[in-house]
């Protein structure tokens, strides 16, 4: 790889500072992100429309139109932030991790713990994706693949210190472990649960779903 | 004994009578219109022109789109449970199999109705609902066939019985619903369903296995 220098960069494409046009277009996005994420979260997906959200953020409707094609592009923007968000936290707690168990309860719990402060905001995020035409595109994002990988990597690792065998298997456990993950969410939101109750339930949940993985 | 806990005798007042066939016509035209054009696709609107009705005598027969979900739910089961109840007792092999064939009976009874089926769950996050009527996960039948299933293989020396079975039923339901996500990412039909089934089905029985 080809060494650059912060000076040659300078030199190279010198930095500009952004226009002022640019930088109204930026916070015109924040501000209807911002004003999005608190109808979806009091008023549910269907319940928002796009005018509400536009005098929420003191804006016309032409203007959220301006920087987003509709609801839809509006809600995955949002999820897609939180989830890359996530990813990151769940990476960090991952790595804390004592064992393969340890590693993948603490992802679990990032993901609550993330998520306490924002149940309606998930509760959304569910009701979308169990729908026909929103499910598709909110499942298919980068960014929720990326959710997936970190569960498949964990097994992965695992293996390779030899913590779990060597199995056919490995997919398919990974996928139910994420399912089983997402699948906690409405005791969350629904009846209340504690992180410390989740965390309790979670713990017997990845005990049960690694047994047919462990050596001996 | 009070006048009102006796049994109807005779025949019923047509009130009575009345507002029962409107309940049932609402719930078969919601089935209807739910399957085809999803919960979040269809107005009550709709589904009293479809059932022939006013909109007015739907509002007095429930009290909102979610309350008549949970009730088209509820009454399509019927048929299956009979089915179960009738299936259940002379299941042979060990429990995991015996759980293989109670979902299989599942899928090839929801694969008719998949959209209809995802509806109920996409549903359950409804901001309409009021929390009574999440339909949803409130399957106490299925539940207790899943229980008396699980206590069975107890008896036999195949569940271990250290184990909470509650939480065992949960990893299965949540197995048995997140398995529908198939139908939205690949179009799975209910062949495909039931193998991705019998499977996650192999890797919890691991886990509730004696050592």
């Amino acid at each position: 790889m080809k060494h650059i220098s912060p000076n040659q960069v300078a030199v190279d494409t010198p930095t500009r500072a952004p226009t002022r046009r640019a930088l109204a277009k930026q916070q015109t996005r924040l501000k209807v992100l911002a004003a999005a994420r608190r109808l979806f979260s009091e008023q549910g997906y269907e319940g928002a429309t796009i005018r509400d959200i536009a005098a929420a953020a003191g804006m016309s409707t032409g203007a959220v139109f301006a920087n987003f094609t509709d609801k839809s592009d509006l809600f995955r923007e949002i999820m897609h932030d939180d989830m890359e968000a996530l990813t990151a936290a769940m990476r960090d707690a991952a790595a804390r991790g004592r064992n393969v168990e340890d590693a993948l309860l603490k992802i679990f719990m990032a993901g609550y713990t993330f998520y306490k402060t924002r149940l309606q905001l998930a509760r959304a995020g569910f009701s979308v994706s169990w729908d026909k035409d929103g499910g598709p595109t909110l499942r298919g994002m980068s960014s929720s693949a990326a959710f997936q990988d970190l569960f498949t990597e964990q097994l992965t690792a695992a293996v390779d210190r030899g913590e779990l065998s060597q199995e056919s298997e490995a997919k398919l456990r990974s996928q139910m472990l994420f399912d089983t993950y997402l699948s906690n969410f409405p005791q969350a939101i629904f009846e209340g649960w504690s992180l410390d109750a989740l965390q309790a339930r979670a713990r017997d949940q990845i005990r049960i779903l690694l047994a047919g993985a462990r050596r001996g | 004994m009070s006048a009102e806990a006796e049994p109807l005798s005779g025949p019923v007042p047509p009130r009575q009578s009345q507002k029962e066939a409107t309940r049932q016509r609402v719930v078969a035209s919601a089935h209807e219109l739910f399957d085809t054009h999803g919960f979040q696709g269809t107005t009550i609107r709709e589904i009293a022109r479809h059932a022939g009705v006013s909109v007015g005598s739907v509002f007095t027969t429930f009290a909102s789109k979610g309350e008549i979900l949970s009730e088209v739910m509820l009454s399509r089961l019927e048929p299956l449970y009979a089915e179960l109840d009738r299936v259940m007792p002379h299941l042979r092999g060990c429990t995991a199999d015996r759980l293989r064939t109670m979902f299989a009976v599942h899928f090839e009874f929801e694969a008719r109705h998949v959209r209809l089926f995802m509806s109920h769950i996409a549903a359950a996050y409804d901001w309409t609902l009021p929390q009574a009527a999440r339909p949803y996960g409130r399957t106490p039948r299925l539940q207790e066939i899943i229980r008396e299933t699980l206590e069975k293989g107890q008896a036999d020396g195949e569940v271990r019985r250290d184990i909470d079975l509650q939480e065992v039923i949960d990893l299965v339901m949540s197995a048995y619903a997140w398995t529908y996500r198939l139908v939205i990412t690949r179009e799975a039909d209910a062949k495909a369903l039931i193998g991705v089934m019998d499977r996650q089905i192999g890797l919890i029985a691991d886990g509730f296995a004696p050592k």
